[in-house]
Order: structure tokens, then C-alpha cells, then sequence
């Protein structure tokens, strides 16, 4: 996650009142009357998810889900954190540097921070593009299409979100600067939003125009 | 389904998204003075499942969920979640149903609703291992007194996962499963409406 001042998600507060919430007590009992026999063949939602997962639609969401599982286990090992996502996330706050020079700040890369006079922003885990492009990868690899338009896919692609995650840290560096009450809001809503749809967009675009160009004819 | 006019239902479709945006975000204005206080409940309720004693408090405060556990002592710090975080891929979500054309027609609003419940769910649950993983690895001597290693590094990996992969993966899963015949028209896709 992108950092200014105080890191967002968690933080420390103070214990809230007494009387801030409703406790409500486990329910462990009310859980004893449920029907445990999923599993068989009759049973209709088991026999819907089976039909649904037979269907394209059903391959589809679980070769999706299964390469991006993968993908996300693989990033979540340390040595590969160590040694791919944290080199990846200092290339890309370099990135954004040049950017951010290019219109005249002042700006230098330390470790995953990018700073300057004006304003220092930490490039986190969520923060990187991986996140965008693993999920972009993954549907573009469980679709089915010729392996070598995976592959052309995958590459343009990995660019495009490159260029969109540059262009989404140094928007946050200038509402960091101008306008920090935002930063928040702008950061976690409207920018990790946009990366959903963009991701989309991008795969939507890839299937209509790149993977099934010729294949339909 | 094949369209006839190739790319003219994706352009449609990508002329939408800014405006479905809009009303997405909206949307998610309106519904998340509602939400936020019946998704900290149903979290609170999961989290105590089975738990003695039933200790684990979510609070909500402003739009953030306090998290802690009441039989710890009273000056003892509480973390704060955002729950923006939480719940901001309602957005994504909604906007690419509101952007197809008629998304509530044939008996879609059926299949909306349960992907709006799966969303729920993952909202819920992800607040759950937010609490869990918070009171497995981050409360000292207590959390190695009261969890084992396996299981402080199932509450780990599960808060990860439910933090980024299912909340970034989740909108575009749900939208081509509810919406898989359009999605089909969409990309041009002959035949694969079929098994």
C-alpha cells in the first residue's frame, strides 16, 4: 500500500467505550441442525456448481481461480519476495521518479520510498502493479486461446499496467501534495478501482481484438 | 451468441463504464452507512464462532472496524481497519454490471444477487482473518500462548489472501459467472454459451 504520513490499513487506537458496540454471544449450537451431506449427486447445489464448472463459463472461473491461487502462493514466498516483488517494486518507484523529474520535481528513490522536498510516498505490497498484471495474466492464460497470443497478450499487457501504475503513483504523489486530506480516499477507493476495471478492460480487449482475431474467421 | 456488428458491443459497453462508474460509486455512498455497521456485526458473530470465551469485538467507528478483544485489559491498544479496504470492490463490481446493457433482465438479477452475497461474504470474512491474524500474530505472549504455529500461519496466509487476491480477483470472477452469455457476446465468442 502506498504510505503518507501515517501508514494506512492498521493502526494503534484507543480502546473504544463499553458501550461502543453490541456484544452478541457464539453460536456454536445453532450450526448443530445443518445438513452436512454436501457431496452428493443429488443434492442441488452441489449438482448446480458441477453443472455450472462444466460449462465454459465454469472451466474458465477455475482455471482462473487455480493460476491465480498459484500466482499468488509463488509471490507470497519469501524468497521470491525477497528477490523479485521487493527489486520489482524499487524499479518501479525508479519509474515513477523519472516521471516525477520529468515534470520537475526534485524526486529520489530510497529503498521503496520515493521522496522529495515536497512529498515521500512508500510503494508497498498491493502497490506495485503485480497485483493488476497477475490477475490480467491469469485470465489471459485460462481463456482459450493459441499459446502464442497468451504470450503476446501477457507482454502487452504487463506494459500497459506498467504505464497505468506509473501513472497512478505519480497522480497520488501530486494529490499527496496538493491535496493530502484525499490522499486516502484517492489511494484505496478511486486508484485500486480503477485498476480492477482497467484490468478488465484490458482482457476484454485482448479476447475481441487479439486472441480470437483470426481463430473466428 | 455472435454479434453481428464485431466490436460495436464492446465500444457500447466501454462508452458505459465511465457513467456505470459514477453510479457504482454512488451506489456504494448510499448502501455503506447500511453496510458498514451489519458487515462488523456478521463478522463479530463469525469470529466468535465457537470461540470461549466469545471475546473478539468489531466495532465500527466512523467508517473504520476497531478490532480487539474484550477480555483484555481495559488500556489495551485497538487496531484500526478501514473499511473502505474492505469493501471498495462493490465498486469495480457494479460498474461492469451496470455497464452491460439490461443487466437485471433474464432472471439475471438472480445470479446478482448471489455474487452480491459471495462478495458479502468475502467482506465478511476477510474482516474475520483481519481479527484473527491480528490476535494470532500480533498480541505477544498472548498469541503464542493461545495460537499454534499452524495455525498462526493458516490466519496469516488466509488474511493475505482475502487482503489482495480475493479482493482484487473477486469482481471480475463474479461478473463473467453471472454474466457469462454476455461476456461471450462481448469478446465475439461463438459456441461458448454451450458445455
Amino acid at each position: 500500500m502506498c504510505q503518507f504520513g501515517v501508514r494506512s490499513g492498521w493502526s494503534p487506537v484507543s480502546r473504544p467505550s463499553p458501550g461502543g458496540a453490541e456484544l452478541s454471544t457464539c453460536c456454536a449450537e445453532s450450526a448443530r441442525g445443518v445438513d452436512r451431506s454436501g457431496g452428493h449427486r443429488d443434492n442441488p447445489p452441489v449438482s448446480k456448481i458441477r453443472e455450472f464448472l462444466a460449462t465454459p463459463a465454469g472451466r474458465f472461473v477455475w482455471r482462473y481461480v487455480a493460476v491465480l491461487s498459484v500466482g499468488f502462493l509463488i509471490l507470497a514466498l519469501r524468497p521470491v519476495n525477497d528477490h523479485v516483488v521487493d527489486p520489482y517494486t524499487t524499479f518501479v518507484a525508479n519509474e515513477s521518479r523519472v516521471v516525477l523529474n520529468l515534470l520537475g520535481e526534485n524526486a529520489r528513490v530510497v529503498g521503496q520510498v520515493l521522496t522529495s522536498p515536497r512529498f515521500s510516498v512508500t510503494i508497498f505490497n498491493g502497490c506495485n502493479g503485480l497485483e493488476a498484471i497477475l490477475i490480467f495474466v491469469s485470465g489471459v492464460l485460462a481463456f482459450p486461446a493459441p499459446w502464442l497470443r497468451k504470450v503476446v497478450g501477457v507482454a502487452l499487457g504487463f506494459v500497459a499496467i506498467q504505464v497505468f501504475n506509473v501513472i497512478r503513483v505519480v497522480s497520488l504523489f501530486y494529490v499527496g501534495v496538493w491535496r493530502p486530506q484525499w490522499f486516502n480516499v484517492s489511494h484505496v477507493f478511486v486508484w485500486q478501482s480503477l485498476v480492477i476495471v482497467f484490468g478488465v478492460v484490458l482482457w476484454l480487449v485482448w479476447v475481441r481484438r487479439y486472441a480470437l482475431a483470426k481463430t473466428q474467421r | 451468441m455472435r454479434s453481428r456488428r464485431p466490436n460495436a458491443d464492446l465500444r457500447a459497453f466501454l462508452i458505459r463504464l465511465p457513467a456505470a462508474l459514477a453510479a457504482a460509486v454512488a451506489v456504494w455512498f448510499l448502501v455503506r452507512p447500511l453496510y458498514n455497521p451489519a458487515l462488523c456485526a456478521v463478522a463479530q458473530e463469525i469470529a466468535r464462532f465457537g470461540e470461549r470465551p466469545a471475546a473478539s469485538m468489531v466495532v465500527l467507528r466512523d467508517n473504520d472496524a476497531l478490532l480487539g478483544r474484550s477480555d483484555l485489559r481495559a488500556n489495551s491498544e485497538w487496531l484500526k481497519l478501514p473499511m473502505t479496504q474492505l469493501h471498495f470492490n462493490l465498486v469495480p463490481f457494479l460498474a461492469l454490471v451496470l455497464a452491460l446493457p439490461a443487466p437485471l433482465s433474464g432472471g439475471h438479477w438472480r445470479k446478482l444477487l448471489v455474487a452480491l452475497g459471495v462478495l458479502a461474504l468475502s467482506h465478511a470474512l476477510g474482516l474475520v482473518w483481519e481479527l484473527k491474524a491480528l490476535e494470532a500474530l500480533s498480541m505477544g505472549p498472548w498469541s503464542r500462548a493461545t495460537y499454534s504455529d499452524l495455525a498462526r500461519n493458516v490466519y496469516g496466509t488466509l488474511r493475505y489472501f482475502f487482503n489482495i487476491p480475493v479482493t482484487f480477483a473477486l469482481p471480475l470472477v463474479l461478473w463473467v459467472a453471472v454474466y457469462w452469455e454476455r461476456v461471450v457476446a462481448l469478446v465475439n465468442l461463438p459456441a461458448m454459451g454451450e458445455a
